[in-house]
């Protein structure tokens, strides 16, 4: 687990608990609160970010942290290129990283980013005399995979690659406040059913990655609180925008009224429907939009714009196998396309075969079903990750391409005034829907199962399933 | 007999080549881009490309399975894609957990299963043998997992009497690692009590482990103790007047083990191979689980370096098994 490399959601708890960031979020929907830096400012054009770090944070080690530490942390983080640093690159840069005083840093953004307080939890920030005193040949890394230099709430203990990470509450941790934990065991449980006997039995206090089933069998079950909560995560099908018969926006849009919107909902469990590109709740969200739901006369109508208004051919969906969800997904595609006269030949693959047929348009299928997590909570993430032409050729977009929609997203991000940004977020969004490059399917609720002697547990909606233990009490 | 050992392991060497090869090949041809994805989403294609650089991945690949083969020499099995940490040490985490628990399986199944099928086959045709036959049927045909959440649900959750998985409570320090084997670890460790805790956690993915192997090898016992029970000797030390149980246990029980005791080391290897969905339910931090999550990305290196591992194992376990052969039966000659 090592900072400004690692990513998903084990790697996530550990750094969160072990390391700490500039900033943090809490709360729905996630709000920056201090961390390393005690305040913060920003300039009028949103181009200059001031903090002043806490001067009471100490790392492990005792040091202090400094600025300079701060500085090294970004500049190792782009310099390595993996990780996290992708929400980074091209906004900060090293030349643009500077220390005013001995207790503050200062960014000069290379270009706007409305999203940047919101992007620094991710960055976290490591002691540079000790990552330093170890480079060997990879920056470090190697090193970091046994050792930690951070200043977070807890240290290791233990740690069981792969099974079990024992954190302690770091010996003279400078964090003010916080919950009464000693420590905090995070075990990877594979089987999601042996989570929630674990919960039941009071083996666990948190069980992060619960199903639907389990959420209905602990309903009622003694000394066991549920928490089922949307969050930033989208599951659509992408079309093939770009190659075959999908290119035709009539026969996307005649696919997009003719499925059975209700269907996918209920085999999805504790799920919303979407109603846009857009998870709700997110800044610039809006819930007015008009987003295709099941209507078979206008499914025949835009059918009739196309060559074969009848029918008559067949298309191709592919599923990570294995995923009993999107089969079931799947074959609702099929039963919905059937009543256009559309054949759905459904194809089962692994998650690396999907992954490489989004290298090109010929070999992306007709339909894509893919869960998008906003990694940051600000709508740049989404919009960015899934409908930008950047991200071609990467599972996240691999086809669909818009220079209107671009020039949208460029401008949200860029934008610093909330309310402007909201109003181009709901231009972006009215134009993706126009285009219909996906069907738009749920927001499946998160489902997490709690101890009630488990006190000050907040639901936030990014990264919700790497718990911060150092709020958390046990009563 | 030392020369037929030394023959065994030479002739392992092709076939351990040959799996090298074989998984190269397969890596080669499958469709997927394991590079990409251990990337991640919002890597650009300069970092896959250095991603796959520094994994040596844009060589060809007769010059990556050199470099494999070189590093395998001196035991480096190479580096995970996905979680850039050295496959031998991974495995030498990992394996303990699963041997430890493909023993205890196997020591279960075979303590069960011999005096059983030896059993069923002196009360051949009277109830005892009816129940045994029906219950190895039915042991037979559960799936392995299916089997573990009901143990679970039966001994975790309503009679609350064994732990639901893992190998140890998460707030017990392991004892210090000499074998690996949590149960020998504790025991050398003079901690009794962790030693119970650790036997009462092995003991249901075990028990889950075992029926099948258990069942096979009753029937086998109790087949081949039938037809010895019919030669030509047996009769004639009935004839002689031997008391029964004395011919049964020093005359047909030898005899009858023999031919069990192919079934025992085929499914030492089965059960190595086999262990993934016990693991998963019982939550066992073993090498099955390793290899699936490895599987699942196309990380080959940790594919192969399993594959190696439980070859080896399963070469291992069929010639401790024809040792075992001469060490019953004298009669048998290693040539």
């Amino acid at each position: 687990m090592t900072p400004h490399t690692a990513t998903g959601y084990s790697a996530s708890f550990f750094m969160r608990n072990v390391y700490d960031p500039l900033v943090r979020v809490t709360g729905s929907p996630p709000e920056p609160v201090p961390a390393l830096a005690e305040s913060w400012s920003v300039s009028e054009d949103g181009m200059t970010y001031r903090f002043a770090i806490n001067p009471s944070a100490r790392f492990h080690s005792g040091s202090p942290v400094t600025p300079e530490d701060v500085i090294y942390s970004f500049k190792r983080a782009l310099e390595l290129a993996k990780g996290n640093s992708w929400m980074i690159r091209g906004i900060v840069t090293p030349e643009g990283i500077s220390a005013p005083d001995a207790q503050t840093v200062e960014f000069s953004l290379a270009k706007p980013f409305a999203a940047f307080l919101q992007v620094l939890p991710w960055i976290f920030i490591v002691e540079k005399s000790a990552v330093e005193a170890n480079l060997g040949e990879d920056m470090g890394q190697s090193w970091l995979l046994a050792n930690t230099a951070g200043s977070g709430p807890f240290q290791v203990a233990r740690s069981q690659v792969g099974t079990l990470y024992h954190l302690a509450r770091a010996e003279e941790a400078w964090q003010a406040g916080g919950g009464n934990l000693d420590g905090v065991i995070w075990q990877i449980v594979r089987e999601t059913a042996t989570q929630r006997l674990m919960l039941q039995r009071g083996e666990a206090h948190v069980a992060v990655d619960l199903t639907s089933e389990d959420m209905e069998s602990l309903e009622g079950a003694p000394g066991v609180v549920r928490v089922i909560e949307p969050e930033y995560r989208t599951f659509s099908i992408k079309m093939n925008t770009e190659h075959g018969p999908l290119q035709d926006i009539n026969l996307r849009k005649a696919i997009s009224h003719a499925v059975n919107y209700e269907a996918i909902r209920d085999s999805a469990g504790f799920a919303e429907l979407m109603t846009g590109p857009l998870p709700t709740g997110i800044l610039g969200h809006d819930p007015a939009l008009d987003v295709p739901r099941m209507d078979l006369d206008k499914a025949r109508e835009y059918m009739a714009k196309t060559d074969r208004p009848e029918g008559g051919f067949s298309l191709r969906m592919v599923h990570v196998s294995g995923l009993e969800q999107q089969r079931r997904w799947s074959l609702i595609m099929l039963d919905s396309l059937k009543q256009l006269g559309i054949d759905l030949e459904i194809q089962p693959l692994k998650w690396p075969d999907m992954v490489a047929a989004c290298a090109s348009p010929e070999t992306f299928p007709d339909f894509f079903p893919v869960y998008q997590t906003a990694n940051y909570g600000d709508p740049d993430n989404i919009a960015f990750a899934a409908y930008h032409s950047s991200r071609n050729g990467g599972w996240q977009n691999a086809v669909y391409n818009n220079p209107e929609v671009d020039a949208l997203i460029e401008a949200g991000r860029a934008e610093i005034d909330p309310a402007k940004r909201a109003g181009i977020y709901g231009e972006f969004q009215r134009k993706v829907i126009e285009d219909a490059p996906d069907i738009f399917g749920v927001l499946e609720l998160r489902k997490i199962g709690l101890r009630d002697s488990v006190e000050n547990y907040e639901f936030t909606p990014v990264a919700s399933n790497a718990v911060e233990a150092w709020p958390l009490s046990i009563g | 007999m030392l020369y037929f050992i030394v023959r065994r392991c030479v002739m392992l060497i092709p076939v351990l080549i040959g799996l090298t090869v074989v998984m190269f090949a397969i890596a080669r041809l499958l469709p997927g881009d394991p590079v990409g994805l251990a990337a991640g989403p919002n890597a650009t294609p300069e970092e896959i490309e250095a991603l796959a650089r520094e994994f040596g991945l844009d060589k060809p690949v007769w010059v990556q399975y050199a470099n494999y083969a070189a590093g395998l020499l001196q035991g480096d099995l190479g580096t995970s894609l996905l979680t850039r940490r050295p496959v031998a040490a991974d495995i030498a985490a990992y394996l303990p957990a699963t041997l430890e628990l493909v023993i205890a399986a196997m020591l279960f199944a075979v303590l069960i299963g011999i005096p059983l099928g030896l059993v069923t086959a002196v009360w051949r045709n009277r109830w005892p043998d009816y129940v045994s036959q029906v219950l190895a049927i039915g042991a037979i045909s559960l799936p392995r997992f299916f089997l573990g959440l009901l143990l679970q649900l039966c001994f975790a959750m309503w009679l609350m009497w064994l732990p639901l998985g893992g190998r140890l409570p998460v707030i017990v320090i392991p004892p210090p690692s000499v074998t690996g084997f949590l149960t020998i670890d504790s025991l050398i460790a003079g901690d009794l009590e962790t030693f119970g805790t650790a036997l009462r956690h092995l003991a249901m993915p075990a028990i889950a482990m075992s029926l099948s192997p258990l069942a096979t090898i009753m029937r086998m016992m109790r087949a081949s103790t039938i037809e010895v029970m019919g030669q030509d000797y047996v009769m004639t030390a009935r004839a002689l007047g031997l008391p029964r149980n004395k011919i049964i246990l020093k005359y047909v029980a030898r005899n009858a083990v023999s031919a069990t005791l192919t079934v025992i080391g085929l499914y030492f290897g089965w059960l190595l191979g086999g262990t993934v969905l016990v693991e998963t339910v019982f939550d066992w931090p073993g090498l099955g689980l390793y290899a699936t999550k490895a599987i699942i990305s196309q990380d080959m290196m940790p594919v192969i370096g399993v594959a190696l591992v439980i070859g080896l194992l399963f070469v291992a376990a069929n010639l401790i098994i024809d040792l075992l052969y001469g060490v019953i039966n004298p009669k048998v000659r290693y040539s």
